[in-house]
């Protein structure tokens, strides 16, 4: 895996002119895994970079304070965030004309993130998006309440996961959305205590750290407390239902290939 | 492992696996871990044998009265109690998917189950292609091949196949939207847990069984190996009141959701009793639970459920009853005589309004059908139609009845969308009472209405492009009104979300069959009582 320390070069981080870890971020230069098992949670790959992207996301933040290897499974999140109301439902996230997709086949996993958040009205100015791309360079949204409501379909985690975002961060959830989501494993599902959707902007940058159930955003100076993941921690880090009924010696471990 | 067994009895000790307590309990969802092989059958005892009868609990004092959705999970998941919020490994008796989602589930069933695995049931899974069918879009077209594939693969009893997209009479197999052919077919029974890979399968609520929507990745499980669900909460709707000749139960849902919110009753189950429910369309009242938010939605079956399902289907069935001292979380009371026509204005489907405060809003079209207004209902409306023998009867019938007493014809195009075949013929058979013999479909070309469609889910959720009725573009000609440029709707269908029906920026009143037929005829959000005579209608 091939870094690059690039210490200063996004625009926000220098702004702030933060002294903090945060500089030292190690910029890998993509980070997308193989999607070929798309029930893989990607959060276990972070630090590797399979696929060559083209978006100039900023990569998880993986450099500040060495912590031992068994510590880092999947427990921070950085990058932009995108930043949506309430009553986000599953035709904005992605519309209907786009579930002829099937998730479970690898190119059409893809082309189902190049249409995520497709729906929102033209009052979200900033795309996420943008035209050309088929994957957002935000990778953690931030939502009102009842995020996720309306339809059953799966294909609105998936579609979120593919376009490369790693957690949602909502006032709370509708709850075939959320149950999906741990399912899947596409996404973490967090809930913040108030409406983080007021205090944080598009674009801003943020860090989710998972074991302290903080959110920090870097672009205002402020943290916000989130609501611990809990028992579906564990079933989204394994890698959804199917890797943690394994693990627990629920089913059959090892799908037959 | 455990090491002794205890034969499950009513007063048998609740026993938990040690494992169990490290995860049981998700603060929104449930992840169980008792192998269902061993569940199944017996209950198994890892700690020290107790030696008293009394059921130690773990999440609190362990209710004896339960609540119709509770008992439903007891008996499904063999246990001898359980508490909301708690987690439940239950049998599934039913498992339903469609054209969007079955083989997304199909797909995860192999991966994870392996190609050569057989489903848990053969007898248990419906498949029904519904969503895009009638449409040139390839890959819709390919995905119902898909589930053919799978259905031969596994010799699946029950498929409703379609092959001939030009002629949807051509397909004896064919039903059309998933939730009504589910009821028609006989596949919604008493007592029951119905799961299904899309959201409106709380439809199924109305004949007292527990009916909840799942996504791909759980109904793979199920297809394999079964299900985990928590145990929601109930909130109790009580409906009392003689139900006005001009309201119907769309009214009556939009009148909840308007009370409680899109979220009012996330995680919760909604429970509907009272007088007035023993006689309106409890499908469509089910069938918007999880506009709600709500997790599943239940009516108590009764004499009207019973003789709806005779020769419908041959698997016995057990109903369940809330016991008198259940707990529900909350009450809700409505003295149904005093609501009025309503509508869910854009873009929430509780974003209430009364009819009769927009009247003013211009529209562009009416578009009738989909599970929640082109299926054929649940009851008689006996005070309409006091000579109608027939055990169900025709929402879009209601429809004709505005056109009927008006004998005016459309200002906007009128889409026609009948949810399955079954309904299409009763649209071109059945004579409607009061009309001197005509059936539905004369009565609607008379009222200038489009020619009835295809049977399928249609434009209710938009589709692919070449989807009719679908929401394109903005009309032209409505430059003058408050609306300018954008196409207004109203719908009989249950989402009026933004692009719910394609074009972004269109807008969706949602409404009863009343209400849409009231304003097909005046080109404006209508009150139906404009047309109807305000008697007391005995």
């Amino acid at each position: 895996m091939a870094t690059t320390s690039a210490s200063v070069f996004n625009p926000a981080l220098a702004l702030n002119n933060y002294s903090k870890e945060q500089l030292h971020v190690a910029f890998t230069s993509n980070l997308r895994m193989s999607t070929s098992c798309f029930t893989k949670f990607q959060l276990k790959h972070f630090s590797s970079s399979l696929i060559p992207s083209q978006s100039t996301r900023i990569p998880i933040c993986a450099a500040t304070s060495p912590t031992s290897p068994s510590e880092t499974t999947a427990t921070t999140f950085h990058g932009l965030c995108y930043v949506l109301g309430n009553n986000i439902d599953t035709d904005q996230i992605i519309p209907a004309e786009y579930l002829t997709l099937v998730p479970s086949k690898p190119d059409e996993y893809r082309k189902l993130g190049s249409f995520a958040l497709i729906g929102l009205p033209s009052t979200y100015e900033t795309r996420f998006i943008e035209s050309g791309e088929v994957q957002s360079k935000y990778s953690i949204v931030i939502g009102g309440e009842n995020f996720g409501c309306g339809s059953s379909r799966e294909h609105a985690p998936v579609a979120l996961g593919a376009a490369g975002v790693k957690a949602v961060v909502a006032e709370s959830y509708a709850r075939i959305f959320f149950r999906n989501s741990v399912a899947t494993g596409e996404v973490y599902p967090l809930e913040s205590e108030g409406r983080l959707c007021d205090e944080c902007s598009t674009g801003d940058v943020v860090t989710v750290e998972l074991a302290k159930s903080l959110l920090i955003n870097h672009t205002t100076g402020k943290e916000y407390k989130l609501k611990p993941i809990g028992d579906a921690g564990p079933v989204i880090d394994a890698g959804g239902i199917f890797a943690y009924a394994r693990k627990t010696g629920m089913i059959p471990s090892a799908a037959p290939s | 492992m455990p090491t002794s067994t205890i034969a499950a009895s009513g007063s048998t000790p609740f026993i938990i696996k040690k494992k169990e307590l490290r995860v049981s309990t998700f603060s929104s969802t449930s992840f169980n871990i008792i192998p269902k092989k061993r569940c199944s059958k017996k209950v198994v005892s890892v700690m020290t044998p107790t030696q008293s009868q009394r059921p130690p609990s773990t999440t609190g004092s362990v209710k004896t009265a339960l609540t119709m959705t509770e008992k439903i999970l007891v008996r499904a998941s063999e246990r001898s109690a359980l508490v909301p919020g708690e987690n439940v490994w239950v049998n599934v008796d039913v498992l339903m998917t469609h054209d969007v989602c079955g083989p997304g589930t199909i797909g995860i069933f192999k991966k994870e189950f392996g190609e050569n695995a057989k489903v848990w049931d053969r007898e248990k899974i419906v498949i029904i292609p519904d969503h895009y069918i009638f449409t040139s879009d390839e890959r819709a077209n390919r995905n119902v091949d898909i589930l053919r594939d799978f259905c031969g693969e596994q010799d699946i009893k029950y498929f409703y196949d379609i092959k001939d997209l030009g002629d949807f009479r051509a397909n004896p197999d064919y039903k059309g939207v998933c939730h009504v052919a589910l009821a028609q077919e006989g596949h919604c029974r008493p007592g029951e847990v119905l799961l299904g890979t899309d959201s409106h399968t709380c439809n199924a609520g109305a004949f007292g069984q527990f009916a909840s929507g799942i996504g791909n990745t759980d109904a793979g499980f199920v297809m394999g190996a079964g299900k985990l669900l928590k145990v929601p909460p109930t909130l109790r709707f009580v409906m009392d009141g003689e139900m006005p000749s001009y309201l119907l139960a769309k009214d009556l849902i939009l009148q909840i959701i308007g009370e409680i919110s899109v979220a009012g009753a996330t995680y919760k189950s909604m429970e509907f009793v009272g007088s007035t429910v023993e006689s309106l369309s409890r499908m469509t009242l089910c069938n918007m639970v999880v506009e709600a938010g709500g997790k599943n939605g239940v009516v108590p079956a009764d004499s009207t459920t019973y003789k709806y399902l005779e020769g419908k289907t041959s698997v016995e069935y057990q109903p369940v009853y809330s016991d008198d001292k259940a707990r529900f979380l909350s009450e809700y009371r409505f003295d149904v005589s005093k609501l009025e026509p309503l509508v869910a204005k854009a873009h929430s489907p509780d974003n209430r309004a009364l009819a009769r405060e927009c009247k003013d809003v211009k529209i562009d079209r009416v578009y009738i059908g989909s599970c929640t207004g082109g299926k054929t209902g649940f009851f008689c409306c006996g005070k309409t139609f006091p000579s109608i023998g027939k055990k169900s009867f025709i929402s879009l019938v209601f429809l004709t009845i505005v056109f009927l007493l008006t004998g005016k014809k459309d200002k906007v195009p009128t889409f026609i969308v009948p949810a399955t075949q079954k309904v299409w013929m009763d649209i071109y058979s059945i004579p409607v009472p009061g009309s001197g013999g005509k059936t539905c479909s004369q009565i609607f070309e008379e009222a200038a209405c489009d020619t009835p469609a295809s049977p399928s889910c249609g434009a209710c959720l938009g589709g692919p492009r070449d989807t009719y009725a679908r929401m394109n573009e903005p009309q032209a000609s409505h430059i003058m009104s408050m609306n300018c440029l954008f196409s207004v709707c109203v719908s009989t269908t249950n989402r009026n979300f933004p692009g719910r029906m394609g074009y972004k920026e269109g807008q969706i009143y949602l409404a009863s069959p009343y209400t849409a037929g009231a304003s097909a005829l005046t080109g404006f959000v209508t009150d139906p009582r404009e047309f109807f005579a305000v008697t007391e209608d005995k």
